[in-house]
């Protein structure tokens, strides 16, 4: 009860503190300083309609490689945490035939969505992050509905790797041509897709930046979901 | 306001009155199965409402085009779809993990089903070995 009070006091402290703190900033008014430039610049300097994705692919790329790096961290210590000679599934009851005919059904759908989310990066919402989670939402379904599945675990570690050394060779590329890592050569150098901003065809290397980022995080995210659901067995 | 926008506000207007319903069967009826009768069933139908109601009243507006229809038909079609299945899902985890029917409930066929099922195994088990003899 002590213990309680003393939370909920405490707490209610650093609320009214925090409080304080942000009351002094302004709320809905015009404070821009950096991201109105990221407004003013984002079409021509990266060819993207989509602000969020140019600033976090683009203006800030070092960051999303961060995030990725992080996220192939998470997976790895999962697998490295979980780490057994002999694990298997040892799920014993199969999902109803309505869940796993619903399943079969609808998980091509959800990866035709995953990856609609990440191509279509430079125009719509979401981008490779959220694209690979729904991605490796489809591989969650098919865990779930069926006893003996598993993802194919020798191309999902090649795909992961692969794409983990994609991306940081597109930075590489940019580096030589361009003088500094990550430097956007398709859209500076070449032009692509200058004259159709806003369709498909354009953005510069975003959408092939977030094809790679939504590969690497669904087999991430289902390489995870793999780990934590195996069970030891005994010989 | 024309046809499509008075078709749509119309369309949007059920399917808040359903999702009103959904919510209202949460709380009046006595167990989690009729619970999951009441609110999946008008909680569907409020969402199909609602979506279809939204492509249908942008198409009559100045700045709607029919890209908001196939969206929201999309959407939709996935709802109608996933919604059904989920509710079956929770419902038969809810009967396996052995939560009550209300005591109102004068008829439990798929407990039956499973006692006859389990009857005829421990008597067809003797009888196996019977044979193999």
């Amino acid at each position: 009860m002590l213990k309680r009070a003393l939370a909920i006091i405490s707490l209610l402290l650093i609320g009214y503190w925090i409080a304080q703190g942000l009351a002094g900033v302004p709320f809905g008014q015009d404070r821009m300083l950096v991201a109105q430039y990221y407004l003013d610049h984002v079409k021509e300097q990266t060819g993207a309609v989509n602000a969020v994705t140019a600033i976090v692919v683009n203006y800030r790329g070092f960051d999303t490689l961060g995030e990725v790096t992080v996220l192939f961290i998470a997976s790895t210590g999962v697998g490295a945490l979980l780490w057994r000679r002999k694990k298997q599934r040892t799920a014993k009851t199969e999902g109803s035939i309505v869940l796993t005919t619903g399943t079969r059904l609808l998980v091509p759908f959800v990866m035709l969505f995953g990856a609609y989310i990440f191509i279509h990066g430079h125009l719509t919402p979401g981008g490779g992050f959220p694209g690979g989670a729904t991605i490796a939402t489809a591989f969650l379904l098919l865990y779930m509905a069926f006893t003996a599945y598993e993802i194919p675990h020798k191309a999902f570690e090649k795909t992961e790797g692969a794409v983990g050394m994609a991306y940081v060779l597109v930075g590489l590329i940019g580096l030589v041509i361009g003088g500094y890592f990550l430097y956007d050569w398709i859209w500076q150098d070449w032009g692509f897709g200058v004259d159709n901003i806003g369709r498909l065809l354009s953005g510069g290397f975003i959408p092939i930046i977030y094809t790679i980022i939504g590969l690497k995080v669904g087999t991430e995210l289902s390489g995870i979901i793999d780990n934590m659901l195996k069970e030891e067995v005994s010989e | 306001m024309n046809a499509l926008t008075a078709i749509g506000e119309a369309l949007v207007l059920i399917g808040t009155f359903f999702y009103f319903l959904s919510a209202l069967g949460l709380i009046r009826m006595p167990d989690v199965y009729n619970r999951m009768q009441t609110s999946t069933k008008s909680a569907t139908l409020g969402s199909l409402g609602v979506m279809v109601g939204v492509g249908i009243w942008a198409l009559g507006t100045d700045f709607g085009s029919a890209a908001w229809l196939t969206k929201t038909v999309v959407i939709a079609i996935f709802l109608l779809l996933t919604n059904p299945i989920s509710a079956h899902a929770l419902i038969r985890a809810a009967y396996k993990r052995g939560i009550p029917l209300w005591e109102g409930s004068v008829v439990d066929k798929y407990r039956e089903h499973i006692e006859a099922k389990e009857r005829e195994e421990v008597e067809e088990t003797p009888a196996e070995e019977g044979g193999e003899e």
